[in-house]
């Protein structure tokens, strides 16, 4: 072989070796993106028009999974839920509540004032993601916080209900990718399916009372009482 | 190819089959509470009894006796658990998922959810509970490669126990029909003799055929 040649060679095995020493290092990042059906649920409407505000992020939510230096080298996951998470709660609130107006401000407008009855703001406060090399358990396992804020037509809050929905799933052989996609849509339905089952009976007895004390705080024309 | 020859490969098939397969030894026991039986019309469900620990049904053992009961000379019309947790969403999800034909009869005072079993023709809800376990492991074995070559030497074995049950509910009468369980255990060996001779037993797998077996025999067994 020529010096040219020789060259040449070395420095390919040279690339090579620290190729490879880089992703045995630092692991790789695998990206996921989350799909599956998204059922209708099977509730009673309540009869009421919610205004429901969706943030940008909300939208938009993406999982960044950073290398940590003390870690062992592993995969690293990057997880886009926002669009079928937007998807889902659509339909979890289009199925709750008789009328619902999707708003592009959380502060009101005065004819929405008189349109609507309460405002709801969905957030994710928290999405983590528990892989079988730090578990030691057979599951992929994930866990997704979500804040649903309650307010009045003011934008005062009412409630602000912590919900957290939890999903896990078998890995394949070939890697993670696909069980943390599943984990994922499991811990969106988990959570979708305590909000179906629980938040609409929370306003509908907050609404109760409420109406209860305008009614007591309304002013009588009668006059008061002489002891 | 000749016919000889043609023998030869096929017996050492079998016998390698035979050789490498490991002895499972199987349970299988049924308590029946009603009478059952299944119309042409009416479709069955199997779901895994899921939770939040590690142990529980696997996924593939769900699916496994959907294969066995949805194909054979008597095969019964099933609907998947997916199909059937998206179109009762939210009551059959982990968190949500009744526990006893009692809590089935609470859910039906929700309006809309009989209604919707009733379109799907829903008559029985198998449940399927339980997990495959390594209840006993030992042995070694080690592997070596080098530039003269390579090989593994020792053995390595690993005894599995799969225990299973189905609970069946009959949907229409609201009432829980029977119990079937399926125990299964054996042992697997590697045996490293340059190269790696797995002998396996599926324990999982056992436990599967004999309670889809048994489910079928049990849901039209009367009919």
């Amino acid at each position: 072989m020529s010096d040219f040649g020789h060259h040449i060679g070395m420095r390919s095995i040279l690339v090579l070796t620290t190729v490879l020493l880089l992703f045995a290092l630092t692991g790789c990042s695998t990206s996921v993106t989350i799909s599956g059906t998204v059922p209708t649920p099977l509730v009673q409407e309540l009869p009421i028009h919610v205004g429901v505000y969706y943030s940008e992020e909300f939208k938009n939510y993406e999982y960044k999974e950073l290398p940590n230096e003390s870690e062992p080298p592993m995969t690293h996951y990057q997880v886009a839920l926002g669009t079928h998470n937007l998807s889902f709660f659509r339909n979890l609130m289009n199925a709750m509540f008789m009328q619902v107006t999707e708003l592009d401000n959380p502060n009101l407008t005065d004819s929405q004032k008189n349109e609507l009855d309460v405002v709801l703001i969905p957030e994710i406060a928290r999405y983590d993601v528990l892989l079988p090399a730090i578990s030691t358990l057979a599951y992929h396992a994930v866990s997704i916080e979500y804040h649903i804020k309650l307010t009045d037509l003011e934008s005062t809050d009412i409630v602000n209900w912590k919900i957290i929905g939890y999903g896990k799933a078998e890995g394949s052989v070939l890697g993670g990718g696909e069980a943390v996609a599943e984990a994922t849509m499991e811990a969106i339905r988990d959570g979708g399916a305590r909000i179906a089952t629980e938040v609409p009976a929370a306003i509908k007895s907050i609404l109760a009372v409420k109406e209860k004390s305008d009614v007591l705080e309304e002013p009588s024309n009668e006059p008061p009482i002489k002891l | 190819m000749n016919p000889q020859l043609n023998y030869k490969i096929q017996g050492f098939v079998v016998l390698m089959a035979v050789l490498l397969t490991g002895c499972v030894t199987s349970r299988i026991e049924q308590s029946r509470e009603t009478v059952t039986g299944i119309e042409t019309d009416e479709v069955m469900v199997v779901m895994g009894r899921a939770s939040y620990n590690d142990r529980e049904v696997e996924k593939s053992f769900t699916d496994c006796i959907m294969n066995e009961l949805s194909g054979g000379p008597r095969p019964i019309t099933l609907i998947s658990q997916n199909e059937f947790q998206d179109r009762l969403y939210p009551w059959f999800e982990p968190r949500t998922a009744p526990g006893t034909t009692e809590h089935l009869g609470e859910l039906f005072s929700n309006p809309g959810i009989r209604d919707r079993m009733d379109e799907a023709g829903i008559r029985y809800l198998a449940w399927i509970d339980g997990d495959t376990v390594t209840t006993d492991e030992g042995g070694s074995m080690s592997c070596t490669l080098s530039t003269f070559g390579g090989g593994c030497f020792g053995v390595r074995y690993w005894e599995q126990d799969a225990s299973y049950e189905a609970s069946i509910w009959d949907v229409q009468n609201l009432n829980t029909a029977g119990q079937i369980s399926a125990d299964a255990r054996g042992t697997s060996y590697i045996a490293g003799l340059v190269v790696p001779i797995p002998i396996l037993a599926s324990p999982g797998n056992a436990a599967c055929k004999g309670l889809a077996n048994q489910l079928r025999d049990f849901i039209i067994g009367d009919s």
